[in-house]
């Protein structure tokens, strides 16, 4: 691993934004056309090989703590990453990376390029420190750099909708990292440190039948707060809205990356550092998100809008499965890491081919919209291949996650669930075959018979993502080589404390 | 954005070097007395929104004021990562102390923390001067974006 | 009593706050109740530092003699750096919602959370 590989993961796109809006200025001066694009792409590319390094070194079974400022914990803020964490910083990496190329062509019609990438990178930076950091108020303060960059990029192209959807996600985003401000909050006035594993050490004893009732209510209020920021039913408000309003670089930035950070902190909830039961409200959560979703998402006539309930259904799914995993069934953690895995392959690819239909059409409705497969055959053949994905047919990667869940769901003792679920993934196919054959197939409307494909940095992206759909459906144990470790390690308390806490 | 009357206009005049010069005082004696960094750019930032009220904001703009707040905005964030990597390069770990740490009480003690606030003082006054910028230029309908 | 007043006007700010965002049509009227909000927090945590009998976790000579008994009788200084950056996050946010409110104005004319309404068809 190089020396000082997770500092450098977050502090360096975090530099780069801010010396963006100079990038800028050069870049008109100078007139050296793509200049930002390239700088991003290139940092987020020497991010993916540092996030590698790290994981080398998780997986031969380590806890790397890295103490920032040498002060040792639990005075120093520390970085901890366990394997549940590489897996996280992996997919952000990589996702992120993707996206990038993606956005490089999709904001080329743009201006305010400059604000755009610091942007951008600022939300990868911010999600890079939640999923690597090992202190509690640190984690806050990651957040809200994540939650305010995202906020500025959804409402970005300042027209009407835009801002109201910002307006919207904003008020309730700071409802919730309000309300995990005063969950930290209250567990520093009970326990009187801030680190994670501290926490964790001392509320252990606190276990049983006589928790004090501060600490229910941290707990309460730290998962409401989390369940608003992965937009869990009925909390789900601002999503659809978001999504719809957003430019679709960012809407695949957020639903890939940012339900990455989400679901890690629901993985890590049962277990570290409150280490109460919340099985039971994590499952009747998922169920409700998984129903919910789908069954507006049957309803909606907007592209977008419609992949924006998809999403909220899926979350659905991995919450269940991590709730699951809580209640005794070990197939429902792995399947709900699997599950984030996946869908965030698949659902960066299906946002990434609504907008390149958006780029080249200009209309995101499915009532104008009709016949492009001939026109567009390979955004047809990705957000096909998206598609079959999501919805949990063999061979693709879909099929293997939800095949794992509905195990748990045996295995847990609930067969009733595995029923939901499959019912879910039924309506699921059901509204993606309308989708793509009021959007790929029929007749062609007469303003859209010069459509042409979408530009090469999208399609590169796309199919990428498509090849990596295909790959993990094919050959599943390359998914179980990040899976199992991270699966073990959310798990693992006690291995996280001793080597946060017992000196490198 | 018109300015206001000959009375305002020179008491502001008068008043702002020692407002300014009490927030440098309050950033350099960060480690010492409470404030920082960040109280101390908000108080050099009000001294130059004080400017801008009392003589309007083409007056302001005319010594090109949004270019330098964009220009300061980096160093002051180019100051910061370069006190982080010389704790990468000549300690061990980011951000660690590697200037001496003199004796308590005096001014230039306690390592990289004075230095560190001075940067988070450029930053935040740059900063918070291009809020205030961004605002007024959304509201009275000059450039919206600089296209940068 | 004097001790326990602190929290319980911190949690009448924050219910404050909630009430605002809850029951209130107008934007500014929502930035303002998330204002008061955080402010309630803030207060809840520097309260919570607070030890009876405490002095200032300012050093000099004349307050304390030693370094360990300024220690043992200071205030706890960490959530006073805590709300400083949490106060900071809160400006960023404050901006953030009122530059919204200034495009939204600009764009339907009104102020209005119910007449902010053309995304859902």
């Amino acid at each position: 691993m190089i020396p000082h590989a997770p500092i450098l993961v977050i502090v360096l796109p975090l530099f780069t934004a801010f010396v963006m809006p100079l990038i800028g200025i050069i870049a008109e001066r100078y007139h050296i056309k793509y200049l930002r694009e390239l700088i991003a792409i290139g940092v987020m590319i020497v991010v993916l090989i540092l996030a590698g390094t790290i994981a080398q070194e998780v997986w031969n079974g380590e806890v790397i703590v890295y103490e920032l400022g040498g002060w040792s914990p639990p005075w120093g803020i520390v970085l901890a990453i366990d394997a549940l964490s590489t897996q996280m910083a992996l997919m952000i990496a990589g996702l992120g990376t993707l996206v990038m190329i993606y956005s490089a062509s999709y904001m080329s019609r743009d201006s305010g390029l400059s604000y755009f990438y610091t942007l951008m990178l600022l939300v990868i930076s911010g999600m890079m420190g939640i999923v690597l950091t090992g202190d509690f108020f640190n984690f806050y303060v990651f957040l809200e750099i994540m939650s305010i960059s995202s906020y500025a990029l959804v409402s970005f192209r300042r027209d009407a909708l835009s801002i109201e959807a910002g307006i919207k996600y904003l008020i309730i985003g700071s409802l919730g990292t309000s309300f995990v401000l005063l969950s930290v909050v209250m567990l520093y006035g009970v326990v009187g440190t801030l680190n994670i594993a501290d926490l964790g050490a001392k509320l252990a004893t606190y276990g049983g039948t006589n928790v004090p009732s501060v600490l229910v209510l941290s707990l309460a209020l730290f998962v409401t707060g989390v369940m608003i920021k992965v937009a869990m039913v009925p909390f789900h408000t601002w999503l659809p809205d978001a999504f719809t309003a957003a430019p679709t670089a960012i809407s695949a930035l957020l639903a890939g990356p940012a339900a990455v950070v989400g679901i890690y902190w629901v993985a890590r909830l049962p277990y570290l550092p409150f280490g109460m039961p919340v099985g039971l409200i994590l499952i009747s959560l998922g169920l409700i998100s998984m129903v919910v979703g789908v069954l507006m998402a049957l309803m909606q006539r907007d592209f977008k809008r419609m992949l924006a309930y998809h999403v909220i259904s899926q979350k659905g799914y991995m919450v269940l499965g991590i709730g699951l995993g809580t209640l005794g069934a070990t197939l429902g953690t792995q399947g709900g890491l699997f599950h984030l895995l996946n869908h965030s392959t698949y659902k960066a690819l299906l946002f990434m081919c609504a907008g390149a239909v958006l780029y080249q059409t200009k209309s995101q409705k499915f009532d104008e919209l009709g016949g492009l497969g001939k026109n567009m055959p390979i955004t047809a053949l990705t957000f096909l291949i998206g598609a079959l994905a999501i919805s949990g047919i063999p061979p693709l990667n879909g099929f293997v996650s939800k095949y794992i869940i509905y195990l748990a769901g045996f295995q847990a003792g609930m067969p009733w669930i595995t029923a939901i679920a499959v019912v879910v993934s039924g309506l699921t196919l059901a509204s993606f075959m309308k989708a793509f054959s009021s959007v790929f197939l029929g007749q062609r409307p007469q303003h859209l018979q010069g459509t042409r494909e979408a530009p090469k940095p999208m399609l590169f992206s796309m199919i990428v993502m498509a090849l990596i759909c295909v790959a993990i459906g094919l050959l599943p144990a390359l998914g179980f080589n990040i899976i199992g470790p991270a699966a073990e390690a959310a798990k693992n308390t006690s291995s996280y404390i001793s080597h946060v806490l017992g000196g490198t | 954005m018109a300015g206001m009357t000959v009375i305002v206009r020179t008491i502001s005049r008068i008043l702002f070097p020692f407002i300014f010069l009490f927030g440098i005082y309050i950033i350099l004696h960060g480690h010492l007395t409470p404030g920082g960094g960040f109280p101390g750019g908000v108080i050099i930032a009000a001294s130059v929104a004080m400017l801008i009220l009392a003589y309007g904001l083409e007056r302001v703009l005319k010594n090109n004021a949004f270019l330098r707040a964009e220009v300061l905005d980096t160093i002051g964030s180019l100051t910061i990562a370069a006190i982080g990597i010389m704790g990468l390069i000549f300690g061990s770990y980011f951000l660690q102390n590697t200037l001496p740490l003199g004796e308590l009480g005096r001014l230039i003690s306690g390592g990289n923390f004075l230095w560190l606030y001075v940067g988070v003082g450029i930053k935040v006054t740059a900063g918070i001067l291009l809020i205030l910028f961004a605002m007024l230029f959304a509201t009275w309908g000059e450039k919206d974006d600089h296209g940068a | 009593m004097i001790m326990g007043l602190n929290y319980i006007v911190a949690m009448l700010l924050i219910a404050a706050g909630i009430y605002c965002l809850l029951f209130k049509r107008n934007l500014l009227k929502l930035v303002i109740g998330l204002a008061v909000m955080t402010d309630g927090i803030h207060l809840f945590l520097i309260s919570m530092g607070y030890r009876l009998g405490g002095i200032v976790p300012i050093f000099s000579s004349e307050v304390a003699p030693s370094l360990s008994e300024f220690a043992a009788r200071a205030v706890d200084p960490l959530p006073q750096a805590l709300v400083l950056t949490s106060i900071v996050i809160n400006i960023c946010v404050t901006a953030l919602a009122l530059s919204l409110c200034i495009y939204a104005y600009r764009h339907y004319g009104t102020l209005d959370t119910t007449k902010i309404r053309r995304l859902k068809e």
